[in-house]
């Protein structure tokens, strides 16, 4: 199985916006981080894919063959997890526990108290531990993560998840992922949806650009990094360079923008400092196109 | 394994360039198998496309090989093969050489004498 999710045109319409229609290859065995500003249909994308939201058109493929997101044995080999909460804020890591266990039977109580060890939370053992509504969002999903890492899955799609952790908490999202995906040595996959790039860099193998709606740009991050080049120069020769770059911004004295690597020779004649981008320069680059090209 | 993140050398490279050594120098022996890409991956930190491009850039140049659900294993090296890689590692360290030395204005003589200096200043 090469790919994990493939999408075949599918479409979610809104009033006011529509997704889609994207066609999709999501590879199997890898994690995959899906980037764009806000209002650009990640969550839409996520959403739509999981069966949490229908779709208005097109198909969506999971694990090579199966097409019913509402099938049991399919949803039980998909952790999802919202940014939003969408557990009680009453409960606490015992009725989480509780509840997981009756709705699916690869929930591992032992694996969710260890994560909670590793999240700094209370486990299931202590006697009255707090509510989700006296933690702070941080640690809301921390619990939430917990509860999807203990079942014993195949894909996990995660909104946003690292956005209201902490550096340290962020440090250990990306062990956890590399650490599934090794575990799963090839049939384990992740989806998840970031802005915060740069810290989520070292745990992302692909990544798939979104504007608008649609899929803007996507691949094997290390196949991106050749394919863009970072250009910085100073500001007179902005004019010459702009032909060759696909966004840039400038002040009175420097510049700074992508462009396609075959364009390398070009620009390193006109004098300018070429640089392999790191995954958040791309990400700005790629975004910072596709908003003046929406404009 | 030492990797340098915010190093201009692109992390595969450096992973690459590691392993290559450990092979050339017979550290790694023909045969041994390679941790898995994913395994790689979570011990060093990066992401599994890193370790794969690390490892299918040592495949390309036969030093190691995959085996279809296994993993990767080390070539055996033949002797025409470990002397060519040599001699490129000397090509190329010859040809930076001889770019400083021109900078220095140096003639082919000077830089030779530099050079015997050199060789046997290492004994």
């Amino acid at each position: 199985m090469e790919n994990v999710i493939r999408t075949n045109g599918i479409i979610k319409k809104y009033k006011g916006f529509t997704l889609g229609p994207v066609n999709l290859e999501i590879p199997c065995g890898f994690s995959t981080a899906l980037i764009g500003a806000n209002g650009a249909g990640k969550t839409t994308l996520i959403d739509t894919i999981c069966g949490v939201t229908g779709k208005s058109g097109g198909e969506c493929v999971y694990f090579g063959d199966k097409t019913d997101i509402d099938d049991a044995g399919l949803r039980n080999k998909i952790g999802y997890c919202s940014s939003m909460c969408f557990l009680p804020l009453t409960w606490n890591v015992k009725n989480i526990a509780e509840a997981m266990e009756i709705g699916f039977d690869n929930f591992d109580r032992n694996k969710f108290n260890a994560f909670c060890n590793r999240f700094n939370l209370e486990t299931t053992d202590v006697k009255k531990p707090k509510r989700l509504y006296k933690m702070s969002d941080g640690n809301k999903m921390r619990s939430y993560l917990a509860a999807v890492l203990a079942r014993d899955t195949e894909l996990l799609v995660l909104d946003e998840p690292a956005s209201s952790l902490d550096p340290l908490a962020r440090d250990v999202l990306c062990d956890i992922f590399r650490e599934y995906l090794a575990e799963g040595d090839g049939n384990r996959s992740i989806i998840f949806s970031t802005h915060n790039i740069a810290d989520m860099e070292y745990a992302t193998d692909y990544a798939v650009f979104m504007a608008n709606g649609n899929i803007i740009e996507q691949g094997f991050v290390e196949d991106l990094k050749e394919k863009y080049i970072l250009v910085h120069g100073e500001a007179d020769k902005c004019e010459k360079a702009k032909p060759f770059l696909l966004s840039c911004t400038a002040n009175s004295m420097n510049f700074e923008g992508i462009a396609l690597a075959e364009n390398l020779a070009k620009l390193t004649q006109l004098d300018t400092a070429i640089e392999k981008p790191n995954l958040q320069q791309l990400s700005v680059g790629i975004l910072r196109k596709a908003e003046k090209d929406g404009k | 394994m030492k990797i340098y993140q915010n190093s201009n050398e692109p992390i595969y490279k450096q992973i690459a360039s590691q392993l290559r050594e450990q092979i050339l120098t017979g550290k790694l022996k023909a045969g041994e198998p390679l941790p898995s890409i994913r395994i790689l991956a979570q011990n060093l930190k990066i992401s599994a496309i890193t370790t794969m491009k690390a490892y299918e850039e040592l495949a390309a140049e036969g030093l190691i090989s995959s085996t279809k659900g296994k993993g990767y294993f080390v070539s055996p090296q033949d002797e025409k093969m470990l002397i060519e890689q040599h001699m490129r590692k000397l090509d190329d360290g010859l040809t930076e050489a001889i770019k400083a030395a021109r900078v220095l204005g140096f003639d082919l003589t000077q830089t030779c004498e530099f050079l015997r200096n050199l060789w046997y200043m290492e004994d």
